[in-house]
Parts: structure tokens; sequence; C-alpha cells
């Protein structure tokens, strides 16, 4: 019989305690609350149901895509999950797998798990996989991803015919057709890697699109839809232990009660602040505004359909009777910038650094109009009440460029988009945004304008020709010829037949305490990984 | 009192049903909740998926139909952005509204009466105009005007309470005063009037000039008499507590029936907002209902009208 002695009883107590006391001793790492509008859209946080400002925001800290993008840089592309990556043909990239990555579930990441991402995640696996199933009423009930989501990584990763594992740690993507936007691709969050026994031990879609589990610097500890999304440290993240804690998101609707909860010192960040409130939160020498120009161009939609607007004169003058630049001055107290038509800096070889917006000139403005026999007809704009912001402001203005050269455009606000949109008497002039996921026209331009887009779902701007060399744009793999096709594009739909205006970039303004070091993105997403957050700056 | 009971049940179901083919109406007339949960940029094969899976395809007649019968049948449907049962949803929001509604209604009722009938009282004293003073202000004073003056006082200057939030019983003070105050000015105001137009009644003078102490003609006479207007407001502040907070939830961002509202109204989440709106006309019906069989006990005469009107 075994005897249990006071020497071994006391070890047994050191070995099962000690550690745990030591491991509490020794996280002495902050926690952060940070207040943001909304924490989730779809009360789920896969990243394919999230495509908006919101997920965007998010997802980067508990998931990873394969290439990351330098968000605080020049949103350059660099090493992700994977550490390395090679062409092999026009149609397939290789990749090395990073060595050493653990989910959060304590799993290591493998090649089986980045086809699960690409593969049953998001296009599922059962009889319907084609059909896509429809929203989370079939998440709720089994392992098939939602309609939305099948539709959303079609449009993310086109022409996806799989993964192909060359053997451990080595994968290849592979497309149907020639795409040199691969790499770019897979710098979107749809392209996150999650595990794929996680999602196996998940009860059901719902509950895994509540909780994925993926390689960021933080795992998912509690999501309360509406309510709160709590991030604890992954301390067994591949880039080093995170510097905080636990993180919590609080939903705070109101921008009042971001910034007075910022104030009573109830959160240590407030995100999602509007430019007039900037000088209001730095008047408090205890916090300050950091935010700057990201992947988002605000634009305004000009309907080919509109019978005053029918006329490209028309919608020509009304890109040349806007002051850009006053209303960044104005409205955004210059913290913003003009881009060079719809593109962005990132685009790399495909930027066009010569391409100019049409002028601010209202003697051509108003040439063009009387050339287009315009006589004062109405021209409607319909308004949402700032789901941008300063949208409201920023349509008063306009309108207001839009009267000195003799246009009549008349606001009507609607509640929602679907309003906006309506094909029905009188739809004109609407707002609207573009994001660059990643940098190439084919993220930008060609994902609102073109054969099969919403501008033409919605019967809003159509153009033969555009659609024609946006597809050889598409298909095409010799740089210099995507740049001249994209230049032509950009004549069409800026100047020959204006499909929109463009404004200004969208800005992304967060409010946080002076004393904490931490450098905001260029874009949606917030940075808390190990090399950007220090106390006591 | 049968017959008068009976009435009053019909029409309470009438109303409810008006209430729900009104909401439906509305909501499905206001925008495509396909397209609005979807987002703007959602594919057209997914947005139409939806719309089939969820019968939005359906002509609006028989989505009516479909709905009324499912309510019927005890289902409120699925929250389709959510996925869950609508009224499981609602439920857990509902203790949430309940901390702040019924403390707030103990603070309108603990004050706004005493303070009414006390500057009923004492008509054009000093005390008398103060209380009316306060009570315009209170009145006037739009709910969310006052609760962020509350914040920038206690949370942000003092630091003495939460700005917002529901982590703990300090994060509902604010918004209970808020809600509070406001109502408890209304009933300042109703009360007064009641006690002072029952005050000048012939009834009153008779108690006074037979001797009766004065304290007795204002309990046993006068107050009775004034309690059928207050109970009206009282009955109309129960009958909001499930959805009477939708500002002031939003602005201390509490979790509970009104934020969901919000939310569910922007998203067009057509099974929350009609179960919220089903809730809210149930408590509604129910609080009114009890009023009415409170005037009965209150006022004979209201008990026997029905009976003399078809006699």
């Amino acid at each position: 019989m075994a005897r249990i002695t006071r020497r071994a009883a006391l070890a047994a107590v050191a070995t099962t305690t000690l550690p745990h006391f030591a491991l509490a001793q020794a996280d002495q790492r902050p926690s952060l609350t940070i207040a943001v509008q909304k924490v989730s859209n779809s009360n789920t946080l896969e990243t394919p149901r999230e495509q908006s400002n919101v997920g965007y925001r998010l997802s980067g800290l508990y998931a990873e895509p394969l290439i990351n993008t330098d968000w605080i840089g020049d949103l350059s592309a660099r090493p992700g999950l994977a550490t390395a990556w090679r062409r092999i043909d026009d149609r397939t990239v290789e990749f090395d797998l990073r060595e050493g990555v653990r989910f959060h579930d304590g799993t290591l990441m493998t090649a089986e798990d980045v086809a699960f991402s690409f593969g049953e995640r998001l296009f599922g696996t059962g009889p319907e996989r084609e059909a896509g199933r429809a929203s989370v009423l079939a998440g709720s009930v089994g392992k098939e991803p939602p309609a939305e989501v099948v539709a959303v990584a079609r449009r993310s990763v086109p022409g996806l015919q799989g993964i192909e594992i060359v053997r451990p740690g080595v994968v290849r993507y592979v497309a149907a057709t020639p795409d040199v936007t691969i790499e770019g691709r897979l710098q979107q969050n749809v392209g996150v890697v999650h595990s794929r026994a996680a999602f196996a031990a998940a009860e059901n879609w719902l509950a895994w699109a509540r909780r994925p589990v993926g390689t960021g610097p933080y795992r998912i500890a509690e999501l309360r839809p509406d309510v709160s999304l709590t991030l604890e440290s992954h301390d067994a993240y591949w880039g080093g232990r995170p510097p905080l804690r636990r993180i919590r998101f609080v939903e705070v609707p109101e921008v009042s009660g971001r910034v007075n909860g910022l104030f009573s010192g109830e959160f240590d960040f407030a995100c999602d602040i509007p430019p007039d409130q900037v000088a209001v939160v730095e008047r408090n020498a205890r916090f300050e505004v950091l935010g700057s120009p990201i992947n988002n161009i605000r634009i305004m939609g000009l309907d080919q359909t509109n019978p005053v607007l029918a006329n490209p004169l028309v919608r020509r003058a009304i890109t040349h009777a806007v002051d850009r630049r006053a209303i960044v001055d104005s409205l955004w107290s210059g913290r913003t910038a003009v881009p060079r038509g719809l593109q962005l800096e990132n685009y790399g070889a495909m930027y066009l650094r010569d391409w100019a917006n049409p002028r601010f000139d209202p003697a051509e403005a108003r040439r063009l109009l009387r050339a287009a026999n315009y006589r004062g007809e109405p021209i409607t704009y319909r308004l949402l009440n700032n789901y941008y912001t300063n949208q409201v402001s920023n349509a008063q203005i306009v309108v207001e460029m839009w009267r000195a050269v003799g246009l009549n455009v008349q606001i009507e606000m609607r509640e929602n988009f679907d309003q906006v949109t309506a094909r029905t008497p009188g739809r004109g002039i609407r707002d609207w945004s573009n994001t660059s996921l990643f940098g190439d026209p084919v993220a930008g331009l060609l994902r609102s304008f073109g054969a099969r887009t919403e501008a033409e779902r919605n019967g809003e701007w159509t153009n033969a020709e555009f659609n024609r060399v946006s597809d050889a744009l598409i298909s095409s793999t010799d740089m210099a010829q995507r740049s001249a096709l994209f230049r032509r594009l950009l004549e069409i739909i800026e100047r020959e037949d204006p499909g929109y205006l463009v404004l200004h970039q969208a800005a992304s303004f967060t409010a946080k305490r002076r004393d904490i070091a931490w450098r905001a993105a260029k874009g949606w997403p917030m940075d808390f990984g190990p090399n950007n957050f220090r106390l006591g700056a | 009192m049968l017959r008068f009971l009976a009435f009053r049940i019909a029409r309470a179901a009438l109303t409810i049903a008006m209430v729900v083919t009104f909401a439906f109406v509305v909501l499905r007339m206001s925008g495509d909740p396909a397209q609005i949960i979807m987002g703007a940029d959602a594919p057209p094969e997914a947005v139409e998926a939806f719309r089939i899976a969820w019968g939005l395809d359906r002509p609006l007649w028989e989505q009516y139909f479909r709905y009324f019968g499912a309510i019927l049948s005890g289902d409120l449907g699925r929250s389709m952005r959510d996925g869950r049962d609508a009224i499981v949803l609602v439920a857990e929001r509902i203790p949430a509204t309940l901390a702040l509604t019924v403390p707030a209604l103990l603070i309108k009722v603990g004050i706004g009466v005493p303070a009414g009938i006390y500057a009923a009282l004492h008509r054009n004293s000093l005390a008398d105009r103060v209380v009316m003073v306060v009570a315009v202000a209170g009145f006037t004073v739009p709910s969310f005007v006052l609760g962020l003056i509350l914040v920038l006082v206690f949370a942000v200057q003092l630091g003495w309470l939460p700005s917002g939030g529901q982590e703990s019983w300090r994060h509902a003070i604010l918004p209970i005063i808020t809600l509070g105050v406001g109502g408890a000015a209304v009933l300042a105001r109703f009360t007064r009037s009641a006690m002072l137009e029952v005050l000048g009644q012939p009834f009153i003078r008779t108690a006074s000039a037979k001797g009766v102490p004065w304290r007795m003609v204002v309990t046993n006479h006068a107050l009775p008499n004034a309690a059928i207007p207050t109970v009206t407001i009282i009955g109309f502040m129960v009958g909001s507590l499930i959805a009477g907070a939708v500002v002031v939830e939003s602005v201390f961002s509490w979790p509970g029936v009104g934020r969901l509202l919000v939310v569910a109204v922007s998203n067009r989440d057509l099974a929350v907002v009609q179960c919220i709106l089903l809730l809210v006309a149930c408590t509604m019906v129910c609080a009114n209902l009890m009023v009415d069989l409170l005037y009965g006990l209150l006022d004979p005469r209201l008990r026997s009208a029905p009976r003399q009107a078809t006699a």
C-alpha cells in the first residue's frame, strides 16, 4: 500500500499550484476597454459575414490570412501565415506555411487547415454547395455556410479551383483561369485560416461563426450580441506574446457616449470619432485622436437612367462643379486626402500617378450644361442621414456648389439603401463608397462597376466598352497592358460617361489615452499585436 | 361586471390584431429586409436565396396570413439577422429593461403623486410654484438631453458614476433617474390638476361644512376622486415598462428591449420588431384593462353605466 508522506504531499501541492501562481504573478499586462459604435453587424465573427468596416476592424485580432497587409505602413503585402510564396504559373501560387503556428485551441496549423479554410468553410460540402444556403436559418441547423457566405467567397476568390497540398507545410492556390491578383485576393480577411478540428467540433455553423478559432494574437472569449466582445491574449501566438491580457470592445452607439466614457476613464479608446469631435477630444490634454485616410474612397453615384442625367454632358458638368479640396478642408479639417480618381497609391504598378479628377471648373460646368441644353430640370439626390461620416453636411455643400453653376439638385431623405437604390422615378444621385481590399483596380473600381456588379445590377450605370475592357483587365497577366486598360476604364467612367464623382478618401479617427503608445492603421483594422502597444508614452 | 370585462377583453384583442397588422404592413412596405440585412454589396443570388428562404418572395397577403396564423399558433418567428427565435432574443432583453423601468416607475409615482398633491393643497404658494417650475422643466427637457447632462456632471466631471453600460447596479442609476424625472414631472402636473378640480367640487365644500376634519376630507373624499386621471397616466406608464426606454437605452448603451428594437427596425428584422410590438401592445392593453377595472373599483358609477345603457 502506498504511503503519502508529508514531503510528497507538499511536493504535489507545489507542482499543481506554484506554476499557476507564478504565471498569474508574471502576467502584469494591462487590459483595455474600447468603445465602438458596433461590435458585429451580423452577430457573428466569421469574416465572410462581416464584410464591412465593423468586421474589418476586429478580424485581424483573432484571425489571419496567408498574406498579411502592412496596415500601419504602406499597405503592402507581408508574410502572414505563409512565410513565402511564389508563382508556379499564371493561375497557381505556391505558399510555404509558417511552422509552429498554433490555433487558439492549442492545435498546430497544417496544410489541411488551409485547404479547409478555402473549401468547406467558405463553400460547404453538401448537395446544396452550388446553390448556397440561405442566411443564418441554415447556419442554425447544420454546418453548411449560409448563402451570403458562399456568395461573398465567390466574389472574393473567383475562379478558385482548389487548394492543393503539395507536401506538409506547402500548399498551392490554383485558379481556374489566369489571375494576377491571387496574392492580393489572399490578403482579404475572407481568406483567413481557421481550425478544421474546431469547426468539426462546433454544434452548428452559427455556433462556429460566433466563436471561430483562428491564429490571431487574441482569442475570442465572449461575444455578447449588440453589447460587447471580449478577446483574451493568445499567449502561444507565433508573432510573440501579445502586449495585452484582455481587450474588451463595448458597443456604444452614440458618439457622445463614447467620448464621455473616454473622458470619465471607463474607456481607453473610443472609435468612430467624427471629425467635428476631434477638437473636442483634444482640448483635454489627457487624450489625442489618431487617424488618417484609409483604403476607402467616398464617391457619389450618378444614375444613367435618370432622364436628366441620361445626358453625359450633365454628368460631366456635375463632376466639374465640385471643389473637393474645399470639402476636405472644411468638413475634415484637412485630415483626409483627395485621391487621383478611384484608385489608391498601394495599387503599385497599376497606380496611375498622372491621373487626375475632373478639375474644379465652374465655367466648364456651365459650358457643358449649355451644351446639354439643360434648363434647370430637377435632379433628385437621395440621401441617408449620416450613414457615411459628414454625409448630410457634405450633401448640403455639394448641392450649393451645383446650384452655383445652375444645376437644380433636390435632396430627398431616405432611411436605408434599399430606398435609395429603389428603381422608382426620380432616382438620380446617391452617396456611395468604394473599399480596395487589396491593391488593384479589380478590388476597387471593378468591385462596384462593370458587368455583373452592383451598379449594373441596380440599373444605375453600364457601358458596353467599359465591360469589355474590364473583362480584358481581369483576365490579363501583362502588367503594362493591364495598366493601359485601367487608364481606359477611368477615361470612360470618370470623363466620357461619368458613373460617379470622386469626393475624397474616407478617414477613420480613433480617440485614445495619450499615455498609450499606439499607431493607427491606414485602414479599418486595429492592431494590438506585439509591436504596436506600449504604456507610458 | 362580466359584460364590462368581456367588452374590454374583446376590444383589447382587436387592438392587438390592429397593431400586428399595422406593423406588418409598415415594415414590409418600407424596405427589403433581404437587401438591408445582407448589405448593399451583397451578390444578387445571395439576396434572392435569402428572400426565398424567408418567404419574402411570396405575395404580401400570403405572407400576412402565414404570419398571423403562426402568431395564433404561438410561433412568433425567427430573427433573420441572428437566427434565433425572436421571442428568445426579446425575452433575453426584458430583465435589463425592467431593471430600469420598474425603479423609474417607482420614482415617478413616489415623487410625482405626492408632489402634485402637495402643490394642489398649497395652491399659489411658493411651494406650489417651485413644484410646478420643476415639473415643467422636467416635463419639457427631452430625456436624451437630461441624460447627457447627468453624464457630463456625474460621470465626466465628478466621476461618481459610469457613463453607460450594464456591468453593475451603479450603471443603472443615471438611466433610472433620467427616466424617472420626466415621468415624475408629468404625474405631478396631472395629480395637481386632478386634485384642484376635485377640491373645487360641491361635495368637498359640503364635507368641510359638515365639520369633517380637512385631513379626512382630503384622504377620504378628494384623493379617491382625483385618482382616476392619475391612475390613467400611471396605467400608461405601466404599459410603457417594456419599450418605454428606447432613447435612454441608446444614450446609456443599455442592452434592453429598446435598443434591440432600434437595431431590429434599422435591419428590418421583422420577426423581432413584430415580437416587441406585440409584447408592447399586450402590455399596454393589459395595463389599460387593469386601469378600466380600477375605474370600476374607484367609481361605482362606471360599473353600473353599461347596465343602465342597456336597460
